[in-house]
């Protein structure tokens, strides 16, 4: 007992905030040796990270417990109840550790980076923490202060690296972004300051305390904006393809891998669990705005000529299933839309870093220019086609479990009636049509056919073995959730009962 | 007994090893698994034959003690819901594992040698395995979720299939509306399903019939709701076996490989379809009117794939309306509830077919050496013709499944048909009169295809009565198109074979030139042999190698002998066929009463008249397609018939070109489908993307633009003269005073 608890005394979770922003700004310590070495120290840093994760989610957090483990609680600025206060529960674990693998791997990618690759990789560890922190953070200020912390590397990260048109984007996405974030700002500081005696920042507490209704459709307002930009939720969605479509690859991996998943991640964290009557009123909104989200995104897609932009709107059309599952306030939609959330974090990675790789070679990003190129790169071509089935819910890969039990929670739900029901169901499922006509167009128009390049041939290489490392360890996961889904879903089954508690017994 | 029942699950399993490996090997170790080739094939073909031996002992088990057996494991488990996987062995099971895994091992077999020079030889067979996994997954499957699951699986193998000479254009678009017209199937395959999942809450097959039944007794369900629902899970069967509004895809689908026509697209994958009505026949039994609008899109496809089937020159293609055809028949089978006969006709017809497609895949093996490797002369009947001489053990296995598709007695198909043809007249009138029409088109164009292939002349090498070398690129016409009265007015049907009006026969020859051109680059890095090519004039097709001709003669002794299955051997005894024995526990509507009173004399008078009909259209597509020269003899019975009718020729004419064009067109639906809905899709695709950009975009860079302006108008005012501030400070002042002063005494 005496052991167990001085075991649990051990700040891990401090320890894998921390490290990776740390040993990034040791980068700019490290002798000049060239890029070689500052990219193996990043590589080495987020292995690492990777691996301490592992190890403490391994060991020290049991599964079955749905409350919050792995819990620190130092005081930080005593004059407003400010907490440095860290703990995972089940939601949180699996986007964690898919921030990390997703890093990890990006920092794999960010390979040919060469100008300026030290403040590169540093901003990388820095987003590093500051997801892992808004993953982790059990205190609503320091949920905003990592929340912040991660918007600022992606901002250097798409100016100084992107493509033509970067600063444009990057300046959309900090303006889009920072506007969602004063209403989030807004938003903590009124839940915090609401109880009259103290400022209270605690989630635990917050979960359980209850405001007067108008009160806390205004709270659930303004954190859905911060959250419905992030996410994005049309209309809020066009940083969304002018960053995808500018950013290097590796961001990219990043932003539609894990940044995206931030948003939804707070909306169940927040939204949800610390709103849960204005949630309940305001979720068959969400499941209109999903369900048009998904069609609108998904039929913009196809007129998309850059193939970034394109996937860009096939991620905005995925997360119109994640709206869907958390509005549909059922046991089974929240896990799917849990599911989906690492699901599209691995899929959307993928396909970001397949179209880069494939753009680095033939330099041209818009699909009437390009054209046959599985000829010169069946690899690519191999690895792009199985994301893309994997994209559009084929069966045996992550994403058809999601949906499908996405479906599941829409039609068990108890809260809406029959005929609303079936359009739903009618809607997003045409979706399903709609999804494979961008897809599988796109990569008919990359890779069949034929085109005789100017360029010449000795140009172009198939991908080598860092890359085809980098897209095999994404596949291999996908597939794995799709034979096995309670892989993912064991983590949060019991935290999802918890949470949708709330909405029955209050 | 119970020994093979519990080691079943590893059915679809077995041939899962070979993509797996494969797929690795190529990924990781190109060239050592190159090196390997051959070794892949036999070894797909070996776990092949093991589901094989397997699914025959559960045959003969299911046989003698007729016993559903099922097994069920929990796949996901939530507190809400729980998914399963399991395997349900019974009669249908074990005939379509049967069906699949025969056919798969001769088209195996077949394309060793059939694809033995292509680049894509080991992801071939990879493709080929996987589909084996999924489609024995497909029949194996024990609930509704699993059907979906693999039907998905099937249908991106037949995806990965159509688009596997991913350099064709052609292919690249055939194979993605493959997909795209197949999930839209699926959509309604989905929608059914969780349609069935809110009536009844699960989805194991069962359960699904049982409470069904109960609650359809007890009038507990919206009727509305159910038939919508049972229409939509019909959906997915009309997309996957090429139904009317969805068939579109099956003839563009002859792109892939033929060996993958063969066994995909005509005898097992496009039967999925069948294998989902037939398994949830319980369930559509009891609604009425979904019977009744199953058989109706039968007999819509039976004559519209016949039809449309009459004036291909692709062979591939002519063959791929027939399968849609000869589906619509299983369909309609289906719909009039004689579920025996439409499994009988789905056994029969994939061995026929399957027959064929490696038939005209053998021709189009030797004509490639001829006229090049492009699909649009090696499938092109216009150049084939005479290839008797050339090609003969092809010609008569060719002939055997022409013969057994038209139904000509000894031969397989002829039984089933038979006992379809003869349920529909118990069932509807109008439906029969179709059907049996539908039977003499079928004998027609069947028999058009095999004459215009392998008899007459060798037609690349064509020459005319003047003596001039023809162009070989002149579009076949069925009756002639237009040019009729202008050539060879003396000599009618002569031109049957190669009218076309001068100019648009060599602006034709032009273009198809310019292809030819494109293709013979890109073809070259695929093909390792050297290319023939134009220049090698008179040289002449040559018979398939062994290998091939191996797995079309297995074939032929399966569509010879395949029909026994289901032919009552015994009057005194009832139920001595194999098939209606091992189908007995299932439900059989029209014959429950009919199985009593059919005696030979019945059999041999509907028999009699289905033959008839059927040689009546051989009769026809011999008069119209012997070709002329070869038998001169003929020439005066033809004229004599052609002055006979000469007073109404131009009506005639008329009426011939209008079914010309509509089948050339193939209905004009796939133009119809074109405008309207990719058209639309598009149309949609560039609202969105101008609404996206213009409006919601735009109001966004519109307020970046006016606090841009907003922000150089301050920096205008704040420009640093300290005259406009004392200027601005003084004003505010001043109007400060004066409000204040008029507030003052207002107060």
């Amino acid at each position: 007992m005496y052991l167990a608890f001085t075991t649990n005394f051990f700040p891990w979770l401090t320890i894998i905030v921390v490290l990776p922003i740390f040993a990034g700004s040791l980068i700019f310590f490290l002798p000049h040796r060239g890029n070689r070495s500052i990219r193996w120290y990043t590589l080495c840093i987020c292995i690492l990270e990777l691996l301490l994760m592992t190890y403490t989610f391994c060991y020290h957090f049991q599964l079955d417990d749905p409350l919050i483990q792995l819990v620190e609680n130092y005081q930080w600025i005593k004059f407003f109840d400010f907490h440095w206060r860290l703990g995972i529960d089940g939601l949180s674990i699996g986007p964690i550790l898919l921030t990390g693998f997703i890093t990890t791997l990006a920092t794999l990618a960010a390979w040919p980076v060469t100008r300026d690759s030290r403040l590169f990789h540093f901003l990388m560890l820095a987003m590093y923490s500051g997801q892992i922190g808004s993953f982790a953070s059990r205190d609503l200020l320091l949920f905003f202060i990592m929340w912040e912390l991660e918007l600022i590397p992606v901002y250097l990260l798409l100016s100084m690296w992107g493509g033509k048109k970067r600063l444009y984007s990057a300046t959309k996405f900090i303006l889009y972004t920072a506007g969602g974030s004063v209403f989030l700002l807004m938003g903590v500081l009124g839940v915090g300051l609401y109880s009259f005696n103290e400022p209270t920042l605690n989630f635990e507490t917050l979960a359980n305390q209850s405001y007067p209704v108008a009160l806390e459709i205004i709270f659930y307002i303004g954190f859905f904006i911060a959250f419905a930009v992030k996410l994005p939720i049309i209309p809020l969605h066009t940083w969304l393809p002018d960053t995808h479509g500018e950013a290097h690859y590796s961001t990219c991996m990043l932003l539609a891998g894990i940044l995206l998943k931030m948003g939804a991640y707070g909306l169940v964290r927040i939204n949800m669990e610390l709103l849960p009557h204005a949630h309940s009123i305001f979720s068959p909104w969400l499941i209109i705005v999903g369900t048009m989200q998904i069609i609108y995104a998904a039929s913009t897609s196809p007129s998309q000529h850059n193939l970034k932009k394109r996937i860009a709107y096939s991620s905005v059309s995925h997360m119109g299933f994640i709206i869907i599952g958390i509005s549909s306030i059922t046991d089974t939609g929240l896990n799917g839309a849990i599911l989906q959330i690492i699901s599209h974090g691995f899929i959307g990675a993928a396909l970001f870093f397949l179209a880069g790789t494939s753009y680095d070679r033939i330099r041209l990003a818009y699909l009437d220019e390009v054209g046959g190129i599985a000829i010169l790169m069946p690899k690519i071509f191999t690895m792009f086609s199985s994301f893309s089935m994997a994209s559009l819910a084929l069966p045996g890969m992550s994403g058809f479990v999601a949906e499908l039990i996405i479906f599941f929670g829409i039609i068990t739900s108890q809260k809406y009636l029959l005929m609303p029901k079936i359009l739903i169901i009618f809607v997003m499922a045409i979706g399903m049509i709609l999804t494979p006509i961008y897809l599988l167009s796109m990569s008919r128009q990359m890779f069949y056919g034929y085109k005789l390049f100017n360029v010449p041939n000795s140009y172009f290489f198939d991908s080598g073995p860092r890359e085809l490392f980098v897209s095999i360890s994404i596949l291999l996961p996908v597939i794995g959730i799709g034979i096995y889904p309670d892989l993912v879903l064991s983590l949060s089954v019991d935290r999802v009962e918890v949470i949708l508690s709330n909405f029955f017994y209050r | 007994m119970e020994h093979t029942y519990q080691y079943a699950w590893i059915i679809p399993f077995v041939p899962l090893p070979v993509p797996v490996l494969i797929g690795v090997g190529l990924f990781l170790f190109p060239t050592a698994t190159k090196n390997l080739r051959r070794m892949w094939a036999f070894q797909s073909v070996l776990l092949l034959s093991i589901v094989m031996i397997l699914s025959i002992d559960l045959f003969i088990q299911q046989l003698n003690s007729s016993s559903i057996y099922q097994c069920i494991w929990s796949w996901i488990i939530n507190n809400d819901f729980s998914l399963e996987f399991g395997y349900l062995i019974d009669p249908l099971t074990s005939i379509m594992s049967i069906l699949i895994t025969t056919v798969g091992i001769l088209v195996l077999i077949y394309s060793d040698n059939y694809m033995f020079h292509d680049q894509g030889y080991l992801r071939f067979f990879a493709y080929m395995s996987l589909f084996s996994t999924s489609m024995l997954g497909l029949v194996t499957s024990s609930n509704l979720i699993q059907i979906y699951i693999f039907w998905e699986l099937v249908g991106m193998c037949s995806y990965l299939l159509i688009g596997f000479w991913f350099t064709r254009p052609i292919a690249a678009n055939a194979c993605q509306k493959a997909f795209v017209t197949n999930r839209v199937g699926d959509f309604g395959l989905l929608l059914g399903i969780l349609g069935f999942y809110w009536i009844i809450g699960s989805f194991e097959f069962r359960d699904l019939f049982e409470i069904f039944k109960n609650l359809i007794s007890n009038n507990e369900v919206n009727v509305l709701f159910v038939i919508l629902c049972a229409v939509l899970l019909f959906a997915g069967a009309v997309a996957k076996s090429a139904q009317f509004p969805l068939h579109v895809w099956l003839p563009d689908a002859m792109e892939g490989p033929t060996p993958i026509s063969a066994l995909i697209h005509a005898a097992t994958m496009v039967a999925a379809g069948i294998f989902l009505v037939a398994r949830l026949f319980p369930l559509f039994i009891v609604i009425p009117y979904i019977m009744n609008f199953i058989s109706l899109i039968g007999i819509i496809t039976v004559f519209l794939g016949a039809t449309l089937a009459l004036a291909q020159k692709d062979i591939k293609r002519g063959l791929a309306y027939s399968t849609m055809s000869q589906l619509g028949y299983m369909m309609l089978a289906l719909g009039m509830g004689s579920y025996r006969t439409a499994l009988f006709h789905l056994i029969t017809h994939a061995y026929s077919k399957a027959l064929l497609f490696l038939g005209s895949g053998s021709v189009i093996h030797s004509m490639e050496t001829v006229v090049g490797y492009s699909p649009d002369k090696s499938q092109n009947m216009v150049l084939m013709g005479g290839l008797t001489k050339h090609v003969p053990i092809t010609k008569t296995a060719f002939l055997l499944g022409t013969l057994s598709l038209c139904g000509i007695p000894p031969l397989a198909c002829f039984w089933s048909k038979d006992e379809i043809l003869n349920d529909s007249w118990l069932y509807s009138p109008i439906f029969a009169i179709i059907a049996w029409s539908t039977a003499g088109l079928t004998a027609f164009y069947m028999f058009r295809i095999y004459l215009l292939t392998f008899e007459g002349h060798f037609n690349v090498h064509f020459q005319n009565y003047s003596g001039k070398k023809s162009t070989p690129f002149y579009s076949i016409s069925l009756w002639g198109k237009g040019g009729l009265k202008t050539i060879n007015k003396g000599l009618p049907l002569l031109s049957l074979l190669r009218i076309n009006s001068n100019e648009s026969a060599s602006f034709f020859s032009k273009k198809t030139y310019q292809i030819d051109e494109n293709v013979r680059k890109i073809t070259r890095p695929f093909i390792t042999i050297p290319y023939f090519g134009n220049n090698n004039t008179y040289s002449y097709p040559y018979e398939s190698d062994n290998t091939m001709l191996f797995s079309l003669l297995v074939l032929v002794l399966f569509t010879l002998f395949v029909g026994s299955i289901g032919i009552p051997f015994n009057q005194e005894e009832r139920d001595l066929d194999i098939l209606s024995k091992s189908l007995t526990p299932s439900i059989n509507l029209l014959h429950q009463n009919s199985k009593n009173y059919m005696d030979w004399y019945e059999f041999v008078k509907d028999a009699s008249f289905s033959v008839s009909i059927a040689s009546f259209g051989i009769f026809i597509a011999l008069f119209l397609y012997k070709p002329v020269y070869s038998s001169l003899q003929n020439l005066d019975l033809i004229n004599f018939f052609v002055k006979k009718i000469g007073s109404k020729r131009i009506l005639w004419n008329k009426i011939i070109n209008i079914i010309y064009d509509w089948s050339y067109n193939r209905g004009y639906i796939d133009a119809f489908y074109t405008t309207s809905l990719t058209g639309g899709v598009r149309g949609l695709a560039e609202l969105t993307h101008f609404f996206d950009r213009r409006i919601i975009d735009g109001i966004t860079n519109g307020v970046g633009v006016i606090s841009f302006f907003v922000g150089e108008g301050i920096k205008y005012v704040g420009g640093g003269r300290i005259s406009f501030y004392l200027f601005f400070y003084l004003s505010f002042v001043s109007i400060f005073l004066l409000i204040f002063y008029f507030f003052y005494i207002l107060i």
